[in-house]
């Protein structure tokens, strides 16, 4: 029986164990296509192995500076809409409710998450289900359309 | 600068409502400047049989059209439904003792029961007072459950604070305005004045009055807590409606001790028909605040994505 592929590049990488290892070698003296099969992996993964380090020794200090930028762009868009979400759940808290609403339930240090939670609790309970969905809707449209752009930054 | 006022949609109600108000205050306290400024030469008309003028019976049905519209926006098992379930039962109680009262309750040409010749006079005034009692103890035993259902829900979510001294007295006033009302009803009683049916209808309802107030008062505190926005009004409109209901009670039973030249049923028309337009801000205020929450997006908030770079888009 010819072993699979994974267990091939398990063996190329002598990570097979003792008596797979032993096996396997019994079994690539006698079949010529486990033997050719054997061949394409070793050079597949010499090729990846020259291909990434040529790679890593050209560019690292790029490559760095690039996931770098994009490490701050992240955080900086993740704070910004953050704090875009708490300014509009503010806005509308104050609109339903009042301002001294708001100093009831937001405290110091409150991530806008939690503040979404309670007041969309509220929403529900006060203006209904439907209302309120389309409050939460409102609250969310610019953020949602933001999301798969930061996935493509990736 | 000029603002442009909308008028269109049910959720301009609570405009519509506070003009109509507004109109109505403004023509009644000409009427009453005039009728002074003349020397009270002439009579004032005025039901006086405690039966709900045409104003006060239309502002309780647009009452109870907009809580039907509040109630239906609350599905089975939302926490408020109840509190709007009573809510609109009690508007219902007032708009069926406004029609019913005087259509049923009186021996007029309009009234099917004078066509079709079962006029009784004792079964008039029966439906009459079964009217009265519905828009009466019954609706305000209504409100008071439904006044304390909200305010259970009001403070789950923290909008909740003690009465101040203020408000105790508030009460106190009102429980004291309620035992002279029954002292002096019982005290007319054992002289052997006559008390008619519809005194004996108010006075069941004062005690709960009393109860009303107190809740009031406590909405009042809830109501400072949450602020001013449009689910605040809605609140505090109940909490004036009751308010005012208590005031009214309180002005037509002192006023007449101090002065016979007041016209007493035009200031009863008109302290009736602010209290039911109050009460119908209430579901006019919920109405707007859900509107203004489904309106199709038109005010919507600034696009996030225009703070991100060229680059990353």
């Amino acid at each position: 029986m010819h072993p699979r592929n994974a267990t091939l590049v398990a063996f190329c990488d002598a990570e097979a164990g003792q008596g797979r290892s032993r096996r396997i070698s019994t079994h690539l003296e006698k079949c010529e296509e486990c033997r050719r099969r054997l061949r394409r992996i070793r050079s597949e993964k010499d090729q990846l192995s020259a291909g990434a380090t040529e790679a890593a020794m050209d560019s690292r200090q790029g490559l760095t500076a690039v996931l770098s930028a994009i490490g701050a762009w992240r955080n900086s868009r993740n704070s910004a809409g953050a704090s875009q979400l708490t300014r509009r759940l503010r806005r509308e808290i104050e609109t339903y409710f009042g301002s001294p609403a708001v100093v009831a339930l937001e405290r110091p240090g409150m991530r806008s998450e939690e503040l979404l939670g309670q007041a969309s609790a509220m929403f529900d309970v006060f203006l209904g289900e439907e209302a309120a969905e389309a409050v939460r809707d409102q609250l969310l449209s610019g953020l949602a359309e933001a999301r798969p752009l930061e996935e493509t930054c990736r | 600068m000029t603002h442009k006022i909308d008028l269109g949609g049910i959720e301009s109600a609570p405009r519509w409502i506070l003009t109509f108000l507004g109109a109505y205050l403004a023509v009644d306290l000409l009427v009453l400047y005039l009728w002074n400024a003349a020397g009270q030469a002439f009579p004032m008309q005025a039901s006086g049989d405690s039966s709900p003028s045409l104003s006060v019976t239309a502002m309780a049905c647009v009452d109870l059209w907009l809580c039907l519209v509040v109630l239906r926006s609350f599905r089975a098992g939302a926490p408020l439904r109840p509190a709007w379930m009573l809510i609109t039962l009690a508007a219902g109680a007032r708009a069926a003792s406004g029609i019913f009262a005087p259509l049923l309750g009186a021996n007029w040409l309009l009234n099917p029961l004078v066509w079709s010749g079962h006029a009784d006079p004792g079964l008039l005034d029966a439906i009459r007072y079964a009217a009265l009692f519905t828009g009466g103890p019954v609706a305000l035993v209504l409100l008071a459950a439904a006044m304390l259902a909200g305010l259970r829900i009001l403070r789950k979510y923290g909008f909740w604070a003690r009465p101040h001294a203020a408000d105790w007295a508030l009460c106190a006033v009102v429980c004291l305005f309620v035992v002279c009302r029954f002292v002096e009803a019982g005290a007319a009683s054992l002289a052997g004045r006559q008390i008619a049916a519809e005194d004996w209808i108010a006075l069941a309802g004062l005690p709960v009055l009393c109860v009303l107030i107190l809740e009031a008062a406590l909405l009042r505190q809830s109501v400072a807590r949450m602020g001013n926005g449009l689910i605040s009004q809605c609140w505090a409109a109940f909490m004036y409606g009751i308010f005012l209901t208590g005031f009214g009670e309180l002005a037509l039973w002192v006023v007449p001790h101090y002065t016979r030249t007041w016209p007493m049923a035009t200031v009863e028309s008109l302290l009736r028909c602010a209290t039911a337009a109050v009460f119908a801000l209430a579901p006019a205020c919920q109405v707007a605040a859900q509107r203004r929450a489904t309106k199709p997006a038109g005010s919507q908030p600034a696009d996030l994505a225009t703070g991100v770079p060229a680059l990353a888009r």
